[in-house]
């Protein structure tokens, strides 16, 4: 801007002391009176630039005459900047970036309409997977000779919320929109140079199956496919959330109940042990494609997760392997990745139950993978509404101990 | 002390033991009681199916080279036909059909491929079955064994060296050949040339019989082609542009071909065996483009 401005005084004053010269006639008194009237109108805006600058920055003395009207001036900056923060805030809702406001950093500047909006939202899209044990290790790199009950490892899980829905069309589109591709704070440093090639099959910026930049038509409540591990990572960061680990995908559907003394229990699929083909989208199911998020809501987990089996397989941020006996290791890529629950194209129902791991390379862009987000209990503040909750069971619990003699 | 007792022979079945039993695929006469052929180990099963039905069935071979993934893509092919209602589906004919549908997918829902196919031809699995297109009237017999890579391999070299697979091919009324495309994608020639050595026998026992291009439907399957993804949206730009010899190959001689792609395992992994060296593993069984080819071939038949 500066330069422009620099350069467009210096036409003028060429083009003045031209006219100053034919004017006198003489090129001595034209250059003075030139300076005259460059230094005449530096000066006065050296001193606009001054008082502007004392008016909108207030000393921070007290003593300072300028204090009264600056901060009389105050009041209306604060409130434009209260608007903008919750027009903000309103627009992440919009977004579907609810868990950003339920951060404790951000959570003390947004309204408490709003924030208990958020709130709502969260519980109606997230479903709450309390802490504990949860075993995982099997799949297909467990050794076939290790007797079942000694397979797996028990995992200690903290409490968190896991999306009740696969990642949308439709949601990653508002990522997409609001150029989620173009914010490298949002993807992992090493894939940076590798952004350029996360394009559609127009060449825009997008999920690979995609045409200019949009989904097929009709499959906005499909869920997003054809995205790398980056870009679930990636898209998970933009809404404030992150990808589960394996752990907490296995616990979110197995729901495994501790047993003193012993290793839990937990469900081979979310629904109970014994195979449905009705519950899910797996190939027996005979769509050969993916169907919209909300279908098959009787194959729910115990937590109100939807299709965690089939559909489409899920990243999770675990790297495939990490589970795998010792005896005898695959040999794997180092990008490997975990994947979760079957997909429409999952010939055997025993490669899609909550413990079946697969994996593939966290660049893979396929036609069955997509991800679902999570986010721990810790990383937000606390529901109040479950607060609220604690009052009538202690007042319950309280008239019970009356009645009792 | 043993007693010795004649028992009278049913002379129906002295009449069925005099007269010898033709083998389906060689044609050399057995003995109506043996098991295989004792020329080209196929199984007389066959022969004694076809004559109680009264019905000639089909012969359909698929071709490949050593782990190209035939006995992969029978079983799959199987198993995916007799287990939904799709435009074809398929009615094993006696129990021994099952064997390598069995065997195969007892492997691939265990996270493992089967065992490679024995060299012998007394080992090798045969399919008798029924095949019933929704468009056809009538349904198809068709016979589709599952051959070693490497007895083909060697009976191209060597012609008549397994008499099982010279009548076969000799016979058979389609044919689909498989190329690794994982091999290709690694940049190897070997898939290239196998398969321009397995079009020149075809065509060269087909010159026998009539002048021209071979009119047998070949379906040219790029197997393993879940590792390379533009091979699907595309098999024959794909097999113009990396297997330009067989593509080439394929024009000159044949006039009924079509490219297609076909994948089993999702993802793969490999193991380090103790004394067997590294193996893949199929991290999940996702199939795919397995049934194509079988139909269009089946129409052209």
């Amino acid at each position: 801007m500066n330069r422009y401005v620099v350069g467009g005084a210096g036409v003028a004053s060429v083009v003045v002391l031209m006219s100053l010269t034919w004017l006198f006639g003489s090129f001595f008194w034209a250059l003075s009176l030139t300076v005259l009237i460059a230094a005449l109108g530096g000066g006065f805006l050296v001193y606009r630039q001054f008082t502007q600058k004392f008016s909108s920055h207030p000393s921070p003395s007290p003593s300072a005459p300028e204090k009264i009207s600056s901060r009389k001036a105050a009041p209306p900056a604060d409130t434009d900047n209260a608007k903008d923060s919750q027009s903000l805030a309103r627009k992440m809702l919009d977004q579907g970036r609810y868990t950003l406001l339920l951060r404790p950093q951000i959570a003390e500047s947004i309204p408490p309409k709003l924030l208990q909006r958020a709130q709502v939202m969260l519980d109606d899209e997230m479903t709450l997977v309390p802490g504990g044990e949860t075993i995982v290790g099997k799949g297909a790199n467990d050794s076939p000779d290790l007797p079942d009950n000694l397979d797996g490892r028990v995992v200690q899980v903290e409490g968190f919320y896991l999306d009740r829905y696969q990642v949308t069309n439709e949601q990653y589109h508002q990522f997409v929109e609001n150029g989620g591709y173009e914010q490298i704070s949002l993807w992992d440093p090493e894939i940076v140079p590798a952004l350029l090639d996360f394009v559609d099959l127009t060449g825009e910026p997008g999920p690979r199956f995609w045409k200019d930049g949009k989904y097929l038509s009709g499959q906005a409540q499909h869920p997003v496919v054809g995205v790398c591990w980056y870009e679930a990572a990636a898209y998970a960061r933009w809404v404030g959330k992150r990808l589960p680990t394996d752990p907490e995908w296995v616990k979110s559907g197995g729901w495994p109940v501790p047993l003193p003394g012993a290793r839990p229990i937990q469900r081979k699929f979310p629904w109970g042990e014994a195979f449905d083909q009705n519950k899910c989208n797996l190939w027996g199911s005979g769509h050969g494609a993916t169907v919209p998020v909300e279908k098959y809501d009787e194959g729910m987990s115990v937590g109100g997760a939807n299709q965690l089996i089939g559909n489409v397989w899920e990243w999770t941020s675990s790297r495939f392997g990490a589970w795998q006996s010792s005896s005898s290791p695959l040999v794997l890529d180092a990008s490997m990745r975990s994947i979760r629950g079957g997909a429409f194209d999952t010939y055997f129902e025993t490669q899609a139950t909550c413990d079946f791991q697969s994996g593939d390379k966290a660049v893979a862009r396929k036609r069955n993978i997509g991800f679902r987000c999570a986010i721990g209990i810790c990383d937000l503040i606390p529901d109040q509404s479950m607060q609220a909750e604690v009052h009538p069971a202690q007042v319950e619990t309280q008239e019970l101990a009356e009645v009792a003699p | 002390m043993t007693k010795r007792v004649l028992v009278a022979m049913d002379s129906y079945r002295l009449a069925e033991c005099a007269v010898p039993l033709a083998c389906y695929i060689c044609g050399t006469d057995n003995n109506y009681n043996t098991e295989l052929c004792r020329h080209c180990a196929a199984p007389l099963a066959l022969s004694h199916q076809a004559r109680t039905q009264g019905v000639r069935p089909q012969m359909v071979a698929v071709l490949g080279t050593a782990a190209a993934g035939k006995t992969v893509y029978l079983g799959m092919l199987l198993d995916m036909l007799t287990r939904q209602n799709s435009r074809v589906q398929v009615l094993a004919r006696g129990a021994f059909s099952i064997t390598l549908q069995q065997r195969t997918m007892m492997a691939l829902s265990n996270c493992r491929f089967p065992e490679k196919t024995p060299n012998e031809p007394d080992r090798w699995n045969w399919v008798h079955c029924q095949a019933k297109i929704n468009s056809k009237k009538n349904p198809m017999e068709l016979i589709m064994p599952d051959m070693a890579g490497e007895a083909i391999l060697e009976e191209i070299d060597h012609p008549n060296a397994y008499p099982a697979i010279h009548s076969f091919l000799e016979k058979c009324s389609a044919v689909i050949l498989l190329a690794d495309t994982d091999r290709i994608e690694r940049g190897g020639a070997e898939q290239n040339y196998f398969l321009m050595k397995l079009i020149t026998y075809l065509s060269e026992q087909d010159s026998r019989k009539s002048r021209g291009k071979t009119t047998r439907p070949v379906a040219i399957v790029f197997s393993k082609a879940d590792r390379c993804e533009p091979c699907f949206d595309n098999p024959e730009l794909y097999a113009r542009e990396k297997t330009p010899n067989l593509w080439q190959q394929v024009q000159q001689r044949f006039t009924n071909y079509g490219f297609f792609a076909s994948g089993v395992a999702g993802s793969v992994g490999f193991r380090e065996e103790p004394g067997e060296g590294t193996s893949a593993v199929p991290l999940r069984i996702e199939p795919r483009g397995i049934v194509e080819p079988f139909e269009w071939l089946v129409r052209k038949v």
